[in-house]
C-alpha cells in the first residue's frame, strides 16, 4: 500500500494540506485510509477551513482505492482459464497419481507430510525429475538433501535402453530444465521467491520452456528456527513468537500467491512433531493447517521397503483415502 | 506485508508499521535522515533498515534472464560436481560400501549409536524400527554395554580426511568438537600411525617401487591438522556454532566437522522444550550452511535410545521427531551378536543397507568375518 506521501507526484491534489490533516488523525498511507470511520473524516472535514481541498483529497484517495482491487472474472472465464493453465503434473509414482486422480494441481499448495524418512524427498525428486521433461522446475532445499544422482536414476529407468549418447543428451537436457537453490534462513527464502516472482513476470510474456514446478524441501526446516509455542514462551517472548507466526503466513500467502498467479504447481514438505498419545502430527501447528490446498500423509513401511500415502485434506477428494508405493 | 519478510528487529518493523510503511515501494525513495526523523530512530539505524530494504528489492530487479533465481545450480552441473567430490573412507571396505563411498562432502551426516543390544537377527528389524524413530535426546544409560565405537569412529574420520589426494584422500584438515569429553589424544595418534602404514603399504603394493614408497607424513602432522574444541555447555556449543563460520573462512582447507555428541548438552540443560527445538534446528540449519558452502562433511555423532515403559517411550518419540528431521543422511551402530553393526537409516540417494565393522586397535577395519576379502584386495 502506498504512503500518501508518495502518492503527490502522482495525484498533485494531495498536497502538504491534505496530509497534514489525515496525519492529525493517524493516516500515514492508503490502508490507513481503509480502516479509518470514513464518516467521521469526511465530518472533521466540514469543520476544518480549506473544507473543498480536503473533500477533494479523499475523493482522490477513495479512487485510488476503487481501482486497486483485482478485476474480476466470470465463472465461464475461471473455468477456461483452469482449462487452458491449471493443469495437472503427474508425479510419476503410480499409487499417488491413481490416489490423487493424476497428480498435483497447479495452482496449488500440495504438502506432504511425514515422519523422517517416509520418502518425503524421494516423492519430490521423483516429481521433478518427470515434470522438468518439459517444464523447469525450481527445487529449493534446506537440507543438502538434493540428491542429482538420484534424479538421473529416476530417469534412466523410463528411457529405453538406447545409445549411450542419447541417454546423455536426454539427461542433460531435462537435468539442465532443474534448477537447485540452498536456502538455510526463511529471510533468503522471501529473497528467492521475490527473485522468481520477477522472473515469472517476465516469463508470462514470452515462450519457450515455463516454469511449472516449485518444491521446497522443507517448510517446517525453515520456520521452525522462529517459531516459538504459545504454550511454553513466556511475555518477554511473546514479541519473538509473533515475528515467526507472521513470517509462517506470510511464507504460506506469497506462495499461494505466486501459485496462483504463475500457475505454478506448489509442493512443499513439512516434518511431524509428536501429538497427544504418541501419534504423531504435522508440524507447524493450526496456524498453518490452512494453508496447504492439500496435504498428503506418507509413511514407511520398513519390513517390505514399501510407502504408504493418505489424504488429509484434498479440495477435491475425499480425505482418508489412502494407497501405496513403491519407490 | 512486504515489511514483515524484512529481516530487522520487532521494534524497528513495529516502528515502520505504524508510521505507515508496509511496503518494500514505499521505502525506495526515502533518504535515511528524513526515515530517522520519522521513526525517531538514529541515523544509523535508518540507514540498516533502508540497506537491507534495498537488499531485498535490488533481488527482485536485478535478474538475468537466463537462469531462474540467482546462485541456483542446474541439476545436471550438480551431477557434475558430485561425480568429481571426494568422500572420506571410514577404513572399513564394507562401510564405505553401503556409504556410497565413504563419507560426502557438503552433508549433514548423523551417527547414532543404539545402545541396545540387539542379539537375535529375527527381531533386529523390529527393534531398529523402534530405536530409530524414537531416536531421542533424553540421556538413558544401560550399563555394560562395550562401547559401539562411535567416538573411535569420529577420530578414524578425522584422520582419514587427512589422506592426500595421491592417495586417494582429500588432504584436508578436521574440526574434532567434543561435548562429552571422550575424545583421546594417544588413541588418535595409534589411528593415524596405523593410517600412515596403510598408506606406505599401498605405495609399496601400488608402484614397486622402493624408492618412492617412505612416506613424508608423520603421526605428528596429522594430529596438528586436528582442531579441537572442547565445550562444555550448550551456550558454549551455540557460541561455537556460530564461530566456526569465521573460522572456516580463514581455515579453507578443513573438510570435516565431527560433533561427539551433538545433543550431550541439550539433554540435561533445558527445561522449556518448545525453546530447545528451536535453538537445535537453529544450529542444524547453520551447520547445513557451513557444509555447502565449504563443501566439507558434517558428521553429527548421536545418541539413539529408546524407553521400554509406555508413557516416557511417548515422551522420547516426540522430543526425537523434529531433531530426526534435521540431517541428511543418518546411520545407526547397533550391535549384533558379537559383531557391530552399521545402518543407513535416512539418505536422499542411498538405499538402507547394514554392513558389519569392527573396532581393532588400529582403528575402525572391515569386520573380522570378512577380513580375507579385505586383504585380497
Amino acid at each position: 500500500m502506498a504512503r500518501l506521501a508518495n502518492l503527490e507526484t502522482e495525484y498533485p491534489v494531495l498536497d502538504s494540506t491534505v496530509r497534514n490533516f489525515c496525519a492529525s488523525h493517524g493516516i500515514f498511507s492508503v490502508e490507513d485510509f481503509l480502516i479509518h470511520d470514513l464518516y467521521m473524516l469526511a465530518a472533521f472535514a466540514e469543520q476544518n477551513d480549506s473544507s473543498e481541498r480536503l473533500k477533494e483529497g479523499i475523493a482522490q484517495v477513495l479512487s485510488i482505492i476503487d481501482d486497486m482491487h483485482q478485476p474480476w472474472l466470470n465463472g465461464m472465464e475461471l473455468l477456461e482459464d483452469a482449462k487452458r493453465n491449471k493443469h495437472v503434473f503427474p508425479t510419476g509414482i503410480q499409487g499417488i497419481d491413481l490416489l490423487l486422480g493424476d497428480g498435483i494441481h497447479v495452482g496449488q499448495l500440495t504438502e506432504l507430510v511425514g515422519p523422517s524418512s517416509s520418502g518425503k524427498t524421494q516423492v519430490c525428486l521423483r516429481t521433478a525429475s518427470n515434470v522438468a521433461r518439459n517444464h523447469m522446475v525450481l527445487y529449493l532445499d534446506t537440507g543438502n538433501s538434493f540428491s542429482p544422482q538420484r534424479i538421473a536414476y529416476f530417469l534412466g529407468k523410463t528411457i529405453s535402453p538406447s545409445s549411450a549418447q542419447a541417454k546423455n543428451q536426454f539427461l542433460q537436457k531435462v537435468m539442465s530444465n532443474i534448477s537447485c537453490h540452498s536456502v538455510f534462513d526463511i529471510f533468503a527464502m522471501f529473497d528467492v521467491l521475490h527473485q522468481l516472482e520477477s522472473y515469472l513476470r517476465c516469463q508470462d510474456g514470452r515462450g519457450g520452456c515455463q516454469m511449472r514446478l516449485l518444491i521446497v524441501d522443507s517448510i517446517s526446516s525453515l520456520i521452525s528456527p522462529v517459531l516459538g509455542s504459545s504454550s511454553t514462551l513466556g511475555v518477554i517472548n511473546s514479541k519473538l513468537m509473533d515475528t515467526g507466526r507472521a513470517l509462517m503466513t506470510s511464507a504460506g500467502y506469497l506462495l499461494k500467491k505466486l501459485a496462483h498467479q504463475h500457475n505454478l504447481a506448489v509442493l512443499i514438505i513439512n516434518h511431524t512433531v509428536g501429538g497427544e498419545g504418541g501419534s504423531s502430527k504435522p508440524a507447524l501447528g493450526d496456524s498453518w493447517k490452512c494453508i496447504p490446498h492439500s496435504r498428503l500423509f506418507l509413511s514407511c513401511d520398513r519390513g517390505s521397503n514399501t510407502y504408504n500415502v493418505s489424504i488429509l485434506r484434498h479440495p477435491s477428494m475425499a480425505s482418508g483415502k489412502a494407497a501405496r508405493f513403491v519407490i | 506485508m512486504e515489511i514483515w519478510r524484512l529481516p530487522i528487529s520487532a521494534s524497528q518493523r513495529g516502528k515502520l508499521i505504524s508510521s505507515g510503511y508496509t511496503s518494500l515501494s514505499s521505502l525506495s525513495s526515502i533518504s535515511s535522515s528524513d526515515l530517522a526523523r520519522e521513526l525517531k530512530v538514529s541515523e544509523s539505524e535508518a540507514m540498516n533498515i533502508l540497506k537491507v530494504a534495498s537488499h531485498s528489492r535490488g533481488s527482485e530487479t536485478s535478474n538475468a534472464s537466463c537462469s531462474i533465481v540467482e546462485g541456483a545450480q542446474s541439476a545436471w552441473d550438480m551431477l557434475h560436481d558430485e561425480e568429481s567430490l571426494m568422500h572420506i573412507t571410514t577404513s572399513s571396505a564394507d562401510l564405505d560400501n553401503i556409504l556410497g563411498g565413504g563419507i560426502h562432502c557438503k552433508e549433514v551426516t548423523e551417527i547414532g549409536w543404539s545402545s541396545l543390544s540387539l542379539i537375535v537377527n529375527s527381531v533386529l528389524k523390529y527393534k531398529l524400527t523402534t530405536a530409530f524413530s524414537s531416536e531421542s535426546i533424553i540421556f538413558m544409560l544401560i550399563g555394560g554395554v562395550p562401547g559401539i565405537g562411535k567416538t573411535q569412529l569420529g577420530i578414524q574420520i578425522a584422520v582419514n580426511v587427512q589422506i592426500p589426494n595421491d592417495f586417494g584422500g582429500l588432504g584436508g584438515k578436521a574440526i574434532y568438537i567434543d561435548t562429552e569429553g571422550s575424545f583421546m589424544v594417544e588413541r588418535a595418534f595409534q589411528i593415524a600411525e596405523a593410517c600412515i602404514e596403510d598408506m606406505s603399504e599401498y605405495n609399496r603394493f601400488l608402484r614397486k617401487d622402493f624408492q618412492e614408497c617412505k612416506i613424508k607424513m608423520l603421526p605428528q602432522d596429522i594430529l596438528e591438522n586436528i582442531f579441537y574444541f572442547r565445550i562444555c555447555s550448550y551456550t558454549e556449543q551455540i557460541a561455537l556454532i556460530n564461530y566456526l563460520d569465521k573460522f572456516l573462512s580463514e581455515h579453507k582447507d578443513v573438510k570435516v566437522i565431527v560433533v561427539d555428541s551433538v545433543t550431550f548438552h541439550f539433554r540435561q540443560d533445558f527445561d522449556d522444550m518448545a525453546l530447545r527445538t528451536r535453538v537445535l534446528s537453529g544450529m542444524a540449519l547453520k551447520l547445513m550452511n557451513l557444509a555447502k558452502r565449504f563443501s566439507l562433511a558434517v558428521v553429527l555423532l548421536n545418541q539413539v535410545t529408546t524407553k521400554h515403559t509406555e508413557a516416557s517411550f511417548q515422551l522420547a518419540l516426540a522430543l526425537g521427531d523434529s531433531w530426526s528431521h534435521t540431517c541428511t543422511n543418518r546411520i545407526v551402530l547397533y550391535w549384533n551378536g558379537n559383531e557391530r553393526y552399521a545402518y543407513i537409516d535416512k539418505s536422499p540417494s542411498l538405499r538402507s543397507a547394514s554392513a558389519a565393522y569392527s573396532v581393532t586397535a588400529r582403528g575402525i577395519r572391515n569386520s573380522s568375518s570378512s577380513c580375507k576379502r579385505i586383504k585380497m584386495m
